[in-house]
């Protein structure tokens, strides 16, 4: 056995499922072989470890955790909407609020308060803007 | 009762039957949140996070695809997330470490009554050095060997859960592994881990 197919088969030969055949043949390599020797130790220090963190458990209150917090988000207004509601919701708010503008500026435009229009003097009216003489015309004379 | 039938259940009211999905799943999402964080309160603070921002979108879970392999999308992303924000603040980190302002982090791994400080040491260095080695992996290939060395997913059920083909996952543990061999062996010797 070369050492690209112990390391290859390393692995399985930690998680004990290799032929008897093929397990001896890479005790043996191991045996011989200081390099794929250390390789090996290492990748068994690694799984050990790996091992150590899957072992820890998440806290037993998690749960309780976790539902409280969604009861707490309902509380405060959220609730699980359909996805169309949940696009309707903000352009009703949009329209709404374009509708309010709209309906505001109209409103102001057609009201007028009684003190403040202004009448404009019928003698005004009367003057013909095209009979007035030109103010260049009076200053070159 | 099914997953999907639980989650009808929700989406109609039902928002205590969430609690059945919870006990479900909650140790494979902090399996994988421990598998990035290598911290059991973060992990468990992320795994609280992964189910509520499960539960605020679960009207968007179609039923395409397993409510496991969906919550799994969530976990890893809400962990990469997790990590790049934790590293993209080392300086912070660093003043945090030097002013011992952080929380008291706790053991990554069981330390048993009267157990030797030297031993408890050579457990926090030996743990170090792994994780570390897994951080210094790219995103995808750290994922792949998360999923696969964490959760013991076979190749088909990663394969779903990050959306490759079962071939590209194949290909990407090989190379997280070739990559973990190399950094850790380059490590080893100088940490001596081993008496």
């Amino acid at each position: 056995m070369n050492c690209q197919l112990c390391q290859k088969e390393s692995d399985k030969y930690r998680e004990g499922k290799l032929s008897d055949d093929l397990r001896t043949k890479v005790e043996s390599h191991l045996q011989q072989c200081n390099e794929c020797a250390e390789s090996y130790r290492i990748q068994s220090i690694a799984e050990s470890i790996i091992y150590q963190e899957k072992a820890i458990s998440p806290d037993i209150n998690l749960t309780a955790r976790i539902m409280a917090r969604i009861e707490n988000l309902e509380d405060t207004g959220y609730k699980i909407s359909k996805p169309f509601i949940r696009v309707l919701q903000p352009a009703l708010i949009v329209a709404s609020m374009a509708a309010a503008i709209f309906i505001g500026v109209l409103i102001g435009n057609i009201y007028k308060p009684a003190g403040t229009v202004i009448s404009r003097p019928v003698e005004l009216s009367l003057i013909d803007d095209a009979t007035i003489e030109s103010v260049d015309i009076l200053s070159n004379e | 009762m099914t997953d999907t039938e639980i989650i009808n259940i929700i989406l109609q009211g039902g928002r205590n039957e969430y609690r059945t999905l919870v006990e479900r799943y909650q140790s494979m999402v902090f399996r994988t949140c421990m598998g990035f964080l290598h911290d059991k309160d973060d992990a468990n603070d992320l795994t609280q996070e992964v189910f509520i921002q499960a539960y605020q979108s679960l009207n968007k879970f179609k039923g395409d695809s397993a409510f496991s392999t969906w919550i799994y999308r969530i976990a890893v992303n809400a962990s990469l997330n997790s990590v790049r924000k934790n590293s993209s603040g080392p300086i912070l980190s660093r003043l945090d470490l030097l002013f011992n302002t952080g929380k008291e982090r706790e053991l990554s791994f069981p330390v048993y009554d009267a157990e030797d400080p030297e031993n408890i040491f050579i457990k926090l260095e030996k743990s170090k050095w792994i994780q570390n080695a897994l951080d210094s992996l790219p995103e995808n290939q750290r994922t792949a060997i998360v999923l696969s060395k964490y959760d013991d997913l076979s190749q088909k059920e990663i394969s779903k859960i990050m959306m490759i083909t079962e071939g590209a996952v194949e290909s990407l543990i090989q190379r997280a592994k070739a990559n973990l061999k190399v950094k850790l062996s380059s490590t080893y010797k100088k940490m001596r881990l081993i008496p």
